[in-house]
């Protein structure tokens, strides 16, 4: 069996990959935010949602996290009145995307303070190394 | 002179903390996976109080069986401070909490580790 420690680290880092492939999702979202469709009537960007999944690294003998797969958020888009837009339909509406900016920003600092926990984790581990190594300088 | 077991208890107990904490860093890289429920190992005492066979490998097939005697409960309901929407068990604050305490217990186990070494150091240098 591995060490605890040297899989503590490993189980950490597939945390940080998780939590910053959800960060990229985010920022996809907001950058995206008022991309409409290419053509007239044509439906706009589609929010993009993130699913989790636990998976048992038999060498490991633990749980790590991977991204199970992107998704795309089936709410309704948000219809806007703008005759002008090159998008809008011949009645003059609009779709927008389905992305609440507000959601989007709670998103993101949970996935913040989720990687700051996955780091605290390996930063831990590692001191802990450190120390059992250290037995050896002081004698 | 009676053996010291001192410090084949001392890793013992320092085996079993980096033990725990790599499953607390398993639920909080979990902490937001669905369904997914907080885990932590049985207390050190109860680990001590039973003594273990084990089981050999034998072949390849077999699957691998963890050596140290250590096996990690799941926690249910009332031990963790909350389960969100999604079945999720794992409280971050928690979780924290739990590392910290096996930090202290780690660098504990450390210290007794090397002070027990100087002790043992000092008697033999005096003996020559």
């Amino acid at each position: 069996m591995i060490d605890p420690l040297k899989s503590a680290s490993a189980i950490a880092s597939s945390g940080l990959e998780a939590q910053s492939m959800r960060m990229r999702i985010v920022a996809e979202n907001i950058a995206n935010a008022r991309s409409v469709g290419p053509s007239a009537g044509a439906d706009p960007y589609t929010r993009k949602t993130i699913y989790f999944s636990q998976v048992m690294d038999r060498t490991l003998g633990s749980n790590l996290v991977k991204v199970k797969n992107t998704g795309l958020d089936n709410a309704a888009f948000q219809i806007e009145h703008d005759p002008g837009n090159p998008a809008a339909d011949a009645s003059g509406n609009v779709k927008m995307p389905n992305v609440n900016v507000a959601v989007e920003m709670a998103d993101m600092r949970e996935a913040g303070r989720s990687y700051s926990a996955n780091l605290q984790m390996i930063k831990q581990a590692r001191s802990m190394v450190a120390m059992t190594i250290d037995l050896l300088r002081s004698s | 002179m009676q053996p010291i077991f001192l410090l084949d208890l001392v890793s013992r107990h320092a085996n079993w903390a980096s033990f725990r904490q790599a499953t607390i860093t398993g639920n909080i890289a979990n902490a937001n996976t669905p369904g997914y429920k907080a885990k932590d190992v049985e207390p050190f005492t109860s680990v001590l109080d039973k003594t273990h066979l084990e089981m050999a490998k034998t072949a390849d097939s077999h699957l691998d069986i963890r050596s140290n005697g250590v096996r990690d409960s799941r926690l249910n309901g009332d031990e963790t401070w909350g389960v969100t929407y999604s079945g999720n068990s794992v409280t971050l604050d928690q979780e924290m909490l739990k590392a910290g305490e096996v930090n202290r217990v780690y660098t504990l186990d450390m210290n007794i580790m090397r002070s027990f070494h100087r002790l043992m150091m000092t008697g033999l240098r005096t003996q020559g």
